[in-house]
């Protein structure tokens, strides 16, 4: 027996930063405003496979595919032994090992996949944003949430084998995937250490982390709550989507009493009646001169719930009855959803006081976009 | 021969100048001369005065609002809507050029802000005497 490196820098950084990413994946996934952070490890996961998938073929000797290409049948075959107190001990990956790695690369590839469709329908941003429909976008998320649950029992599995090979065979094999040694027969070659590719590695991480994170630490959130500061400029938020259509006459008109409500925010014929009552406009009159109310109630008409396909305008247009003609959003079965577990005291905050300000906490609201990742109650 | 062309050419640039000014950019003067002449048509109108214009804008006509509820007492500083909370640019035109400069948009705005606070149309006379009051107002 002599020790040797078995697991190059490379394999190890992967495995690793797989893991991390997996379980940060998972753990901001229940919570819409984290939803930039878990986008950031899904493409990182995604990236890590579409590596891993690379150095399968160009890696270290145990890194390669070859070299742990065993079928279904060896693998069960292996776990039998094993669970009989046997099974002979493998330098690389064994069978059944060699299967849980395939299983979580395809796992997260697919799980990697689906999200990004989820997040092109749903969000409609990312890389796919607008190829696929909302619709569609939630079957991508049905799917996406199963082959998670299925690649953390595939996980947990993975640990177990770890735990009881380690056990059997009286050795520590989560040390080993940091160190990369192990004991090996006198005749195993050694891998390489491809410090290098490891140390590229790394870079190419940081460098898009610190890309992904920059404008959040850029600017802090507190500052770029627009609406205190005259309104005027533009909150500058990261993740935004795609920019929804603008019309300067409407956002003086509209943007003068209160922040701009977007006409994708309530459908046609609330508009209709909204601007058909403008007299009596929650107890003001609007006194718009026929030309500029034309104008506005056509770009209102034209960009209505109904005609938008952001996840605002979608679901806030389902919770509508059709025989109803909200005047505020703030009446909408969805908005009421939404807003049901904010506190009373946070209704109360000097920033908020108005259920209608609805830019002291969406950052992005005189955009309409209402983006997860703009979303910050200014306690 | 040249001369024509030189005039013509001076003309054309003139007409094109003028029309590229927006229609509407008066100064609060002017602004206050138009509300003059038509103040004027009622009988027994002896001008305007920044007082009268002070206490008609600082206090309350039966309604929930004065016009500081939004403006505050100090238009030469930054309001904020009352119901809504949303911020207002100062009112008073050494503070801010851009007010009194579009007799459409202060017409509109008398129409809303008069009906919100008195609960009818301001007459010429009381937009006049608020109109002198804001002047006066210093930075
Ligand atoms: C003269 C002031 C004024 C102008 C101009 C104005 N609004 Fe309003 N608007 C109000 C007030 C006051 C409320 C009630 C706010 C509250 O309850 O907090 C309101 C409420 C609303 C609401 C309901 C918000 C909700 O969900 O509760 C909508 C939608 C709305 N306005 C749309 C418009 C549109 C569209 C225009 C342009 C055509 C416009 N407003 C122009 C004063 C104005
Ligand atoms: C006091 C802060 C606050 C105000 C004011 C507020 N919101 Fe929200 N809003 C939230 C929070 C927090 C959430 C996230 C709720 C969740 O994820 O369960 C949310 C969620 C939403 C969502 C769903 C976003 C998504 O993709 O899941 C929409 C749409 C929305 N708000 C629209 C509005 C509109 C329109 C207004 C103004 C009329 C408004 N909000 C005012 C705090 C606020
Ligand atoms: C409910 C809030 C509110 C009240 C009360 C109010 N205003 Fe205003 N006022 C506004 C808003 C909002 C604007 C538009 C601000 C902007 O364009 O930035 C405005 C604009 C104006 C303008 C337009 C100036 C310009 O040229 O841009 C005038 C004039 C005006 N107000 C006068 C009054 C007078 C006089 C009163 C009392 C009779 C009054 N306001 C009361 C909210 C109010």
């Amino acid at each position: 027996m002599k020790r040797i490196l078995i697991w190059d820098v490379p394999t190890r950084l992967f495995h690793w930063l797989l893991a991390i990413s997996f379980a940060v994946a998972w753990l901001t996934s229940a919570k819409d405003q984290w939803l930039s952070v878990h986008t950031f490890f899904g493409y990182l996961m995604l990236g890590l496979i579409g590596f891993r998938l690379t150095w399968g073929v160009a890696g270290g000797h145990y890194a390669r595919f070859t070299s742990f290409l065993y079928s279904p049948m060896t693998g069960l075959a292996y776990l039998r032994q094993i669970l009989s107190g046997g099974g002979a001990r493998y330098v690389g990956h064994n069978p059944a090992g060699s299967q849980a790695a395939y299983l979580l690369l395809a796992l997260g590839l697919v799980v990697g996949v689906t999200g990004l469709f989820t997040q092109g329908g749903e969000e409609q941003h990312g890389a796919v944003a607008g190829m696929v429909s909302f619709t569609l976008g939630r079957m991508f998320k049905e799917a996406h949430e199963i082959t998670a649950i299925l690649m953390l029992l595939m996980v947990f599995g993975h640990l177990a084998g770890v735990a009881i090979e380690s056990w059997l065979h009286k050795e520590n094999l989560p040390l080993s995937m940091v160190t990369g040694m192990k004991d090996a027969p006198e005749d195993a070659p050694a891998s390489k250490p491809y410090r290098l590719t490891g140390a590229l590695m790394l870079v190419v991480v940081s460098a898009f982390g610190g890309w992904w994170f920059f404008y959040a630490l850029h600017q802090p959130i507190e500052a770029r709550l627009g609406y205190q500061v005259g309104g005027k400029d533009v909150p500058h938020v990261a993740f935004v989507g795609a920019k929804l259509p603008d019309n300067a006459q409407w956002r003086e008109e509209c943007g003068s009493c209160h922040m701009v409500f977007h006409p994708s925010l309530l459908p046609a014929r609330s508009w209709q009646k909204m601007m058909a009552e403008q007299d009596k406009h929650f107890g003001t009159d609007l006194a718009l001169d026929a030309a500029a109310s034309k104008v506005l109630l056509a770009f209102m008409v034209n960009n209505a719930a109904e005609k938008s396909a952001t996840e605002a305008a979608l679901k806030i247009n389902g919770s509508i009855k059709p025989d109803a003609f909200p005047l505020r959003i703030t009446e909408t079965q969805y908005w009421a959803d939404k807003h049901r577990d904010i506190a009373e005291s946070d209704w109360r905050l000097a920033r908020v006081k108005s259920k209608t300000n609805c830019a002291a906490c969406h950052l992005d609201a005189e955009a309409g976009t209402f983006e997860d990742a703009a979303m910050h109650i200014p306690r | 021969m040249l001369r024509i062309f030189y005039t013509s050419g001076l003309t054309l640039m003139i007409v094109a100048g003028l029309a590229a000014q927006p229609a509407f950019a008066e100064t609060p003067n002017q602004i206050l001369s138009s509300i003059q002449s038509e103040a004027k048509t009622v009988p027994g109108f002896q001008g305007f005065s920044a007082e009268r214009g002070a206490i008609f804008f600082k206090t309350q006509h039966g309604k929930e609002f004065s016009c500081t509820s939004c403006h505050t007492e100090n238009t030469a500083a930054q309001g904020k809507h009352a119901s809504t909370g949303k911020a207002i640019l100062p009112l008073a035109p050494s503070a801010n050029a851009e007010r009194f400069s579009d007799p459409a948009k202060v017409e509109k705005w008398f129409k809303r802000n008069c009906n919100d606070v008195v609960g009818r149309v301001c007459a010429a006379q009381e937009k006049g005497d608020v109109l002198t009051y804001l002047l006066t107002v210093k930075k």
